[in-house]
């Protein structure tokens, strides 16, 4: 793409701004009448800003817009079907983008059209024009110098502007850049690029001077993760008020909820709004366990801002834009606490390692369906222990539900106007079309499922997530541990160990539950135990006379399984506390962290690394997991 | 508001939000400020930034509280004894400001007597806070250069909140730290306008700008203004109204955007007691509780659909414009119009700005005001002219009632406390997600995911011993009805309380509180009611 390279004199703006509006919704930064500065539609007589720090919410909130629909509904409990929102967006031209938000649209484009393509962003990016303009002095707050994002900007616009007295440098970097610039030739001046260079290079330069307060990010990564424990973090969270307005103007803050919303009695409507890490309920699950505490999450935003994006994406996670310390009523600075992290580093010999485990990024998957659940029919439902039901379920499309062929770990079950939860996948390859899950009864989504009867309709997404590597188990002794409903993800493995049975060594299964009466798949215990090879063994936490049962922890039954332990295999799932009690004794007995499976279930929400709900550090659970070994689990942050 | 009143002259916060970023003390007591306040919360945490000294008297430790210098964590109910105490420390050490006491106060006498009784020792007693931290809290106070008084619905929701107003007043006269800038008493108010809607004499002794009902000359200026006759005797209350309701005595009410359904103390006497209403009406913008037991309701208008003016704690008048047309179609004050005009009195101005010239014109506190000097500025009142600033600071020169008044307070106990069969003592207030009875925020879905059922706190301790675990779900029962509720595990209660927001109409902490009344305010003593755990 050869760029090209102009100037204009300044009193000229206004017919650059005329024709734009020509060629798709203008929108301009305009003062609004509490002084905030706003990108609202053009019109000839509309009062642009001609000078401004920057704009008071980011492009996103734009782009995004307060809420956002993901799929109609239509139907009743018999015949539901669901389709995504018709594409009819018209092309967007959006003037006077701070060089701090085109590189974080810069990151947003790699967050959001990469892995599973975000199809809503996807489809307004590919009308969207992005006018940059570079800015000649610092706010209050700024500081972009630091991030590397500013003054000027060098990457993620299709125009840029530089301001420079009473004329205007403009860059032309893009082809929807040149189709704007088509017309208005005789407005313009080519000029050389190294013209153009040079002197916006002395600009810049002027800019950056002039800022008075930057924080060194230099190695922040290292420094972050070090100060991960730094007292700092318990001094300014009881500040925090929770008001969520650092996460609300942040131009990379990208994380949502989901909606139901009833348009009438046979037709709704599921859309996303803008969430925010700053809220309890953000994380917390229907059982009311919540991963992270106050101060874990008030810690979160920043991690993520400095290391965790950085590290997934390879982009900045924060833009030095400043608004979140314009917009926080508790004082909370993100460059004091850069700061400070900065300071109280220790020196390279006193340093724990830092984590070594990165995620590994997915291949790019865009569907147009990505966030519309398919129709599946309730074939049966029997009940395995108070409050635990197990469905099976069959697409309504007979097409689709020959086709399916199993991978990842769970799906994403939608009751439709209730909601959608992630459930495990508790079948093996074998199903043919009969899928089967089990859900308990906990929050709203799994009393609605509750209510249901067979015959009736709901929405199915996926599979999401990574499985277990069942190759790598060949040949090889066979723990799996199941505690409670954590039984359930592990049954899949159980299943697809049995059905190639002369494959493995040993196979030994522990179920563990508070009561016996609290297990799910008594059953499918009870006739695999039966099996050569395969042992059963309950521990519980009170007797129980229906089978022959530990009374007391799942620890005390490993030694006497003799198996070959250096060589073994094991599948974990259990609270994390119970796992790392459980891999500890493993570990003792010979076992490797890389040998130790477990399966992490936190609070997915939408499946597919875009929601933000699940992430644990670089790493998001539904794509990344929910499957790791003991030996990454353990380079996770723990707040899952 | 009545305890300030009788002590200064006048019940509104005596300085303004932005002052208390500059204090170089300040001491808040009976209030969650970042959570219920956070507005001046975040002037609170301004304010330690610059360097202020922060000394918070609450028994729960709040956010505020880890980050106060001095946490005093006195027993609920002992807020007049550690006041005492303070002061009679304060006195010890002749750190009184003995020229402000000669020039600004008068019975000083009275209150100095009254303070032998309260040796620090005494206090550390009967509040629980140790003697070291009394001194310090009162050095602290007595002689920072400018130190202010923060206070809320945990000084007043007492049946001796009166009392416990009246002894942060003596504090403040003691110490001179009132009537300055950065100084002052400054109670908190729990609603954007509840200050507006008590200048224009929304209470039943006072008409606007706190003219008394019982003074013949207000009362005549009135009954000009308005050309009709108004009653010689004080109205009543809100809640002697609900007991005028229950006995049969009052037969109509007229309810607006309020809830005491939810809302009001030992709620099912409310309930009861609206039921036997001859004809209630209700005006409110989302169906409530209340509405449920009204014989009609009128649609309400919200703030966006309101044009007018609010007036928020620190007294400033600030104008308030409509942005959407009211969507049912009349603004609340066409609502009040007409239904006046059934009622056989014709309002003549129903305009929002004409209305307001008018109350200006009536209120000599208010006198310098009017929209068209509201649309450029916000002003505190007193405004007593066109060309006055406002007055942000009150009583700078002499006392709203001339001098200040100290008065001996005595230590009225709670009226219920925590015995062998209710062994819990509870304690009411709100959570930061939810707004009162939540007829707003619980219709907000990220609001209402944030605590979407009524959590209740209770100590490390208390939860060992009952073996109650984290999110469980247990009943709570008093003397006057039972709910359930989840329970949270946390150090920010002390053992032996329990401390429940009241946003619930399904699980309604206030059929659980104590229906004792504070007697001059007729406040109830939301604070401290007796119950007991029991599990599901």
């Amino acid at each position: 793409m050869p760029s090209s390279y102009y100037i204009v004199n300044a009193a000229r703006l206004p017919d650059l701004l005329q024709a734009w509006s020509k060629q798709g919704s203008l929108l301009c930064p305009q003062r609004k009448t509490d002084h905030a500065i706003q990108l609202a539609t053009y019109s000839p007589v509309s009062d642009i800003c001609p000078d401004y720090i920057n704009l008071h919410m980011s492009p996103l909130d734009v782009l995004n817009g307060y809420e956002d629909v993901l799929f109609h509904w239509e139907g009743n409990e018999r015949s539901y079907s669901a389709s995504p929102p018709a594409a009819a967006d018209s092309p967007l031209i959006l003037y006077g983008v701070r060089p701090c938000d085109l590189a974080a649209l810069d990151y947003l484009d790699v967050f959001y059209l990469a892995e599973y393509t975000d199809i809503n962003y996807a489809r307004r990016r590919q009308n969207l024009t992005v006018i940059g303009l570079n800015c000649n002095r610092p706010g209050q707050f700024c500081f972009c110098p630091a991030t590397g994002t500013g003054p000027h900007a060098h990457s993620g616009f299709d125009l840029l502007l530089t301001p420079d007295d009473d004329l205007y440098w403009l860059e032309c970097a893009t082809e929807k850049g040149k189709t704007l610039l088509a017309t208005l030739k005789d407005l313009l001046q080519p000029v050389s690029q190294d013209a153009l260079r040079q002197r916006t290079a002395i600009l810049e330069a002027e800019c950056r001077a002039s800022f008075d307060y930057l924080p060194d990010l230099t190695d922040i990564r290292k420094a972050a993760l070090q100060g991960f424990a730094h007292k700092l973090w318990e001094e300014i969270s009881p500040t925090c008020i929770g008001c969520t307005g650092c996460t609300a103007v942040c131009p990379t803050c990208t994380c949502f909820q989901c909606n139901e919303e009833r348009l009438n009695a046979t037709s709704g409507r599921r859309i996303r709004i803008k969430d925010s890490c700053q809220t309890e309920g953000f994380t917390r699950n229907a059982g009311w366990h919540n991963p992270r505490s106050k101060v874990a999450a008030v810690r979160y935003r920043l991690m993520d801002k400095l290391v965790y994006i950085e590290e997934r994406f390879g982009k900045k996670g924060c833009v030095g834009c400043g608004r979140c310390i314009e917009v926080c009523p508790a004082g909370i600075d993100i460059r004091t606490i850069i700061d400070s992290l900065q300071q109280d580093c220790p020196p390279p010999e006193q340093c724990k390692p830092l984590p070594t485990c990165m995620p590994q990024r997915i291949p790019t998957q865009k569907d147009e369906n990505l966030y519309t659940p398919h129709p599946a029919r309730i074939v049966d439902i029997s009940d395995e222990a108070p409050d635990i039901r197990r469905y099976v379920l069959r697409y309504t499309d007979e097409e689709r539900a020959q086709r399916f062929r199993l991978s990842g770990q769970f799906f994403m079950v939608t009751v439709f106007g209730v909601g959608e939860i992630a459930l495990s996948i508790p079948f093996g390859d074998q199903h043919g079309g009969m899928l089967e899950f089990c859900a308990k009864k906990v929050g709203k989504v799994t009393s609605a499922l509750a209510e249901l009867r067979v015959g009736d309709i709901v929405g199915l997404r996926g599979p999401y997530g990574t499985g277990f590597p069942y190759s790598s188990f060949e040949g090889r002794d066979v723990l799996i541990v199941g505690s409670g409903v954590g039984l359930a993800p592990v049954r899949t493995i159980i299943v697809r160990l049995l059905e190639e049975r002369q494959r493995y060594g040993r196979i030994a299964v522990i179920a563990s539950a508070t009561r016996y009466e609290g297990l799910i798949y008594k059953e499918d215990l009870k006739k695999w135990g039966n099996l050569p090879g395969v042992s059963v063994q309950y521990a519980l936490a009170r007797p129980t006379d229906a089978v022959t049962a530990h009374v007391g922890y799942i620890n005390d039954l490993l030694p006497q399984l003799a198996f070959d332990w250096p060589n073994a295999r094991a599948v974990l799932c259990a609270s994390p506390r119970r796992i790392k009690l459980v891999a500890r004794d493993l570990l003792h007995l010979g076992m490797h962290a890389r040998d130790i499976y477990t399966s992490l279930e936190t609070h997915m929400r939408c499946g597919v690394g875009k929601c933000g709900h699940c992430k644990v550090g670089s790493h998001y659970m539904c794509l990344d997991g929910p499957v790791f070994t003991y030996e990454e689990m353990l380079q996770l942050p723990e707040e899952f | 508001m009545a305890g300030l009143a009788t002590s200064f002259g006048s019940g509104a916060m005596t300085n303004s939000f932005a002052e208390l970023a500059h204090s170089k003390c300040l001491f808040v007591i009976g209030s969650n400020t970042t959570v219920a306040h956070p507005m001046v919360g975040m002037r609170l945490i301004e304010g330690r930034r610059n360097g202020g000294r922060l000394i918070v008297a609450d028994p729960r430790r709040t956010a505020l509280a880890k980050l106060a210098d001095i946490h005093l964590r006195l027993r609920p109910g002992t807020d007049v004894p550690l006041i005492n105490g303070l002061m009679h420390i304060i006195c010890e050490h002749g750190w009184q400001n003995s020229n402000f006491i000669s020039t600004r106060t008068e019975n000083f006498e009275e209150l100095h007597d009254s303070l032998r009784q309260w040796t620090p020792k005494y206090v550390a007693d009967v509040t629980g806070v140790p003697q070291d931290m009394l001194l310090r809290a009162a050095e602290l106070y007595a002689r920072s250069e400018a130190s202010a008084i923060v206070y809320c619905l945990g000084i007043t929701q007492h049946r001796c909140g009166v009392n416990n107003v009246r002894s942060l007043a003596n504090l403040a006269m003691l110490c001179g730290q009132v009537g300055r800038a950065y100084t002052g008493v400054n109670p908190l108010r729990g609603q954007n306008n509840v200050q507006g809607a008590c200048d224009m004499g929304g209470l039943p002794n006072y008409y606007p700008g706190y003219q008394k009902v019982e003074d013949c000359a207000a009362r005549a200026k009135f009954e000009a203004a308005w050309g009709c006759t108004l009653p010689a005797r004080n109205g009543l209350t809100t809640i002697e109204m609900m007991h005028a309701l229950h006995d049969g005595h009052i037969k109509a009410m007229i309810i607006m955007g309020e809830n005491p359904v939810v809302s009001d103390p030992d709620a099912g006497h409310a309930a009861e007691a609206l039921s036997r209403a001859e004809f209630l009406l209700c005006l409110d913008i989302f169906p409530t509780p209340t509405t449920e037991l009204a014989h009609m309701v009128l649609p309400g208008a919200s703030f966006a659909e309101s044009e007018g003016t609010f007036t928020n704690s620190e007294r400033r008048v600030q104008r308030v414009r409509q942005a959407i047309p009211p969507l049912a179609g009349r603004t609340n004050s066409q609502i009040i119009a007409a239904l006046s005009r059934r009622l056989g009195h014709v309002m003549p101005n129903d305009e929002p700005c004409d209305i307001f010239d008018e109350m200006c014109a009536l209120t000599p506190i208010m006198a310098g005001m009017s929209h068209a000097r509201l649309d450029t500025q916000s002003l505190c009142w007193p405004c007593p002219h066109q060309e006055h600033p406002g007055t942000p600071i009150l009583h700078q020169t002499g006392f709203t009632r001339g001098r200040g008044l100290f008065a001996a307070i005595p230590h009225v106990p709670p009226a219920e406390l925590p015995d062998e069969e209710y062994p819990f003592l509870l304690s009411t207030g709100m959570r930061h997600a939810h707004y009162l009875t939540g007829t707003m925020t619980r219709r907000c879905g990220i609001l209402e995911r944030e605590l979407p059922e009524l959590t209740a706190d209770i100590a490390p301790a208390d939860a060992r011993r009952l073996n109650i675990r984290e999110g469980a779900r247990m009943r709570l029962t008093s003397r006057r009805g039972s709910i359930v509720s989840r329970m949270h595990i946390t150090d920010s209660v002390p053992e032996g309380v329990i401390f429940a927001p009241l946003h619930f109409a399904e699980a309604m902490v206030n059929l659980l509180t104590c229906p004792a009344l504070d007697p001059v305010s007729k406040t109830p003593e939301y604070k401290i009611s007796a119950i007991r755990l029991e599990k599901v």
